[in-house]
């Protein structure tokens, strides 16, 4: 449970006495002024809010030391981390920070080692749990519920899948593998190129 | 305009055929389609479904609130990873260049 937790972002500047938009991650958008002094993605800058309220979709802030407007446009698109340690516990046994379940190791009952949490997306289903097998192969998704995760181990650093039959025998090539490069510059055989891109996430229940 | 109620909702025969074999079977497994068009029924409650976005099977987890809805909306087929910064411009056209980290979820996520 280490590591940092992005909590926000920054938006536009608003007005010309410094205020910036910011879009809170937070179940509760106005929380985020619980976490104490933000950090920006670096950790080199760290930001004290003076004021919050409530925008149209998004927060009105204005950080210790941001006067004009100039000075708040430069703080556009920053992310806001707060260090994972100051951010509560879960109050339900079955609740879990993204956070913690990113890097975690996956295995079957019986012990075998499948491979890693590397994210946690959410198309509008639930929860999935986006592992990167052990084997050379596109990621695989399995849905964050009970009967397909029965154990999370956060502490010990393992999640025990039941994944459905068949989920990580037939694993897809990575995008590109095997293929040759057209003659009008396709992809190389050895680059992947899948997307590395993690989704932002808000709170989200799965069901099971 | 809206389906007309007489006609009931529309499912590809194959799939139902293919979620009765499942729910019978009692193992759990993915049910793989490319039928996004098909309508989420109530007999679908707890199946486990791929739903293919172009790409891969997207496994959706069907629970009592996706009933009515189209199989299609919950497996996108576009990936959105945002405007880049004024900024950002120049250094996204570089060839080569890294994306930016994504954020790490700041909610707690429920397995319930």
């Amino acid at each position: 449970m280490t590591g940092r937790v992005c909590v926000g972002k920054v938006g536009a500047a608003h007005g010309v006495r410094g205020e910036v938009r910011v879009f809170s991650y937070t179940e509760d958008p106005l929380a985020i002024r619980a976490y104490g002094v933000l950090e920006d993605e670096t950790g080199a800058r760290k930001f004290e809010i003076a004021s919050a309220r409530e925008g149209n979709g998004h927060l009105v802030v204005r950080f210790k030391g941001i006067d004009d407007r100039n000075a708040a446009e430069k703080l556009t698109h920053m992310q806001l981390f707060v260090p994972r340690e100051r951010l509560p516990e879960p109050k339900d046994e079955d609740e879990f920070y993204h956070a913690d379940l990113i890097g975690l190791a996956v295995e079957t009952k019986a012990g075998e080692r499948l491979g890693e949490v590397i994210a946690v997306p959410n198309y509008g289903a639930g929860d999935l749990l986006e592992i990167r097998p052990l084997k050379k192969g596109q990621s695989v998704l399995i849905p964050f519920v009970g009967d397909f995760v029965p154990v999370v181990d956060v502490k010990g650093g393992k999640i025990v899948v039941d994944p459905p039959a068949g989920l990580f025998e037939d694993i897809p090539p990575l995008e590109g593998e095997g293929r040759r490069r057209s003659r009008r510059g396709g992809v190389d055989a050895d680059t992947p190129t899948r997307s590395r891109f993690a989704r932002s996430t808000s709170p989200s229940r799965g069901r099971r | 305009m809206a389906r007309s109620v007489w006609k009931g909702p529309f499912v590809d025969g194959y799939l139902l055929k293919k979620a009765d074999a499942a729910r019978s079977s009692g193992r759990s497994e993915v049910i793989k389609t490319w039928s996004r068009r098909s309508t989420i029924l109530p007999q679908f409650v707890g199946l486990t479904f791929g739903v293919h976005n172009g790409q891969k099977h997207i496994p959706v987890y069907v629970t009592e609130d996706m009933v009515g809805h189209k199989f299609g909306e919950f497996s996108p087929t576009r990936t959105f990873v945002g405007h880049s910064a004024a900024g950002d411009k120049t250094a996204a056209k570089k060839p080569g260049a890294a994306p930016a980290a994504a954020p790490a979820a700041a909610a707690p996520a429920k397995a319930s």
